[in-house]
């Protein structure tokens, strides 16, 4: 069978901020021949994973700024296990110390990416969590 | 592991049971299946078609950036009020270079997540020239089986060429907007003779007054036969809320008469022949292809005719004429053998 192109959701929870480093994120990932399914701003845990679920993506990507990175990755988590999602890859970006990283993987959270990472690292991360077998 | 192979082997017994159970993420699982595997689209239909129940689906098209999706989620949310289940469809393209698309219709349907009468799906335009996907009216099967009863399709904003819809909806909705000057391109696309609702949205906008003036006269001018009445012109703002009971209205009761005189069901039926007429001569191609190399003669055919200054036209006749003798000698054959 033919391989099916990787449908990934690009949302960014909670209240703060503006979009621009979603945007740039989920452009790279079309570029790079993925179908981005854009929520933008102010997005809860059920809207995201409600369109998740929706839409069969296989990777979620979140972008948290906020610092409230740790509160809004579990109840992704929680919310896409609880859905019936829980073999789909949760990813996502933001100013994450390292301590809260080894966290999030602990919860099953993949690599979550920083302000410095390079754009092609990101797109290399996802084809290669789907080449290699998923989550 | 999510490869195309897990996705195939999903489509079992379990998938189907929760499928005609309610689940969502069946639902889901089985449109990625139609979207992405054309293969598999024959023996899911046989399932789905006998369990539909003959859902409207509405084309919602027009040029980009018009509000077709605000649109959209404003007939979602009065259906859902008036007891309806709704599936929508919002396509939007794939690029032609990358493959990759960005699929942002969602972003102005936020206010209807989390309904559980509504199903929103955005899907890459991918193959598709007429605003649409390849798969998407299987999509709408997917919904129709799936029990909900109005289905909107939402086509790529592409200007002049949306009229793949034509051939998959019931009820065609063309939304345009003031201040882009005049309805010459509206005009060219062809797709003003077959929509059965004009929306002129962005009302707030100025310009508004003009372009209606222009629709009246153009349907004053226009040679339609007098049975085909002109279709209803509305104005309304998405963004302000404004107008958007009224188009509600309008829509169902061009549902309803539709229903009513026949016209949505002849619409189906031709769809369907439509549909069975192109099957049948994709398959008959494959096997005459695949019995001579008509490929490969068509081609030095065509370099031939090309180099020559000749018309195509013998060709073409005697090529027909051996399609016919294929389909004689394989009757012939069935015959001394069966
Ligand atoms: N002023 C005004 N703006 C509107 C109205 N309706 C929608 N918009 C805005 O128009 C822009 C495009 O709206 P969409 O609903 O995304 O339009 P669309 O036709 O779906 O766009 P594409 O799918 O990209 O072709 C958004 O910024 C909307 O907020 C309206 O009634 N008035
Ligand atoms: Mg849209």
């Amino acid at each position: 069978m033919a391989d099916k192109k990787i449908k990934i959701i690009i949302a960014k929870p909670g209240l703060d901020g503006h979009d621009r480093g979603a945007k740039v994120v989920a452009r790279a990932l079309v570029e790079a021949g993925m179908e981005v399914v854009y929520l933008g701003l102010r997005q809860t845990p059920e809207s995201i994973v409600n369109a998740a679920l929706e839409e069969d993506a296989d990777v979620v990507g979140l972008s948290i700024l906020s610092g409230a990175h740790m509160t809004h990755f579990k109840r992704v988590k929680e919310l896409m296990d609880k859905n019936g999602l829980g073999d789909r890859l949760l990813t996502g970006g933001g100013i994450i110390p390292t301590k809260d990283q080894d966290k999030l993987k602990e919860l099953g959270v993949g690599k979550v990416f920083g302000p410095g990472d390079d754009l092609q690292a990101i797109v290399d991360y996802i084809r290669t969590w789907r080449g290699s077998g998923g989550a | 592991m999510r490869t195309g192979a897990s996705i195939g082997r999903s489509l079992g017994p379990k998938l189907w049971d929760d499928f005609f159970k309610g689940s969502r993420l069946a639902c889901a699982r089985l449109i990625t299946l139609v979207e992405n595997f054309p293969e598999s689209v024959p023996e899911i239909r046989d399932k789905l078609i006998p369990r539909q129940k003959g859902a409207i689906r509405v084309g919602i098209t027009g040029p980009p950036g018009v509000g077709k999706s605000t649109v959209t989620a404003a007939l979602a949310r009065r259906a859902v009020k008036a007891g309806h289940t709704v599936g929508i469809i919002a396509v939007d393209p794939t690029s032609p270079f990358t493959g990759g698309a960005f699929l942002g219709d969602r972003v102005r349907m936020q206010s209807l997540i989390g309904d559980p009468h509504i199903f929103i799906r955005s899907m890459a335009s991918r193959d598709g020239h007429g605003g649409l996907s390849p798969s998407t009216p299987y999509v709408a099967d997917v919904f129709d089986a799936f029990g909900m009863d109005r289905i909107f399709i939402e086509t790529v904003g592409v200007g002049q060429a949306e009229l793949d819809v034509l051939t998959c909806a019931d009820l065609i909705v063309l939304v345009l907007q003031p201040a882009t000057g005049d309805i010459i391109q509206a005009l060219k696309a062809g797709i003003i003779e077959a929509a059965d609702l004009l929306l002129i949205n962005k009302s707030d906008l100025s310009g508004t007054e003009s372009l209606l003036e222009s629709f009246r006269f153009l349907f004053e001018i226009s040679a339609r036969p007098k049975a085909i009445a002109a279709p209803p012109v509305l104005t309304a703002s998405a963004l302000h809320n404004k107008g958007l009971d009224e188009v509600y209205k309008e829509v169902e009761q061009l549902i309803h008469g539709h229903v009513e005189s026949g016209r949505i069901r002849e619409k189906k039926r031709l769809r369907l022949e439509g549909e069975m007429k192109s099957s049948v001569l994709q398959d008959l191609w494959g096997r005459f292809s695949a019995l001579t190399n008509a490929p490969e003669e068509m081609r030095t055919a065509a370099e031939d005719l090309l180099k020559n200054g000749r018309s195509p036209y013998p060709f073409i006749r005697n090529l027909c004429a051996r399609i016919t003798m294929e389909i004689r000698d394989e009757r012939t054959n069935r015959k001394d053998h069966g």
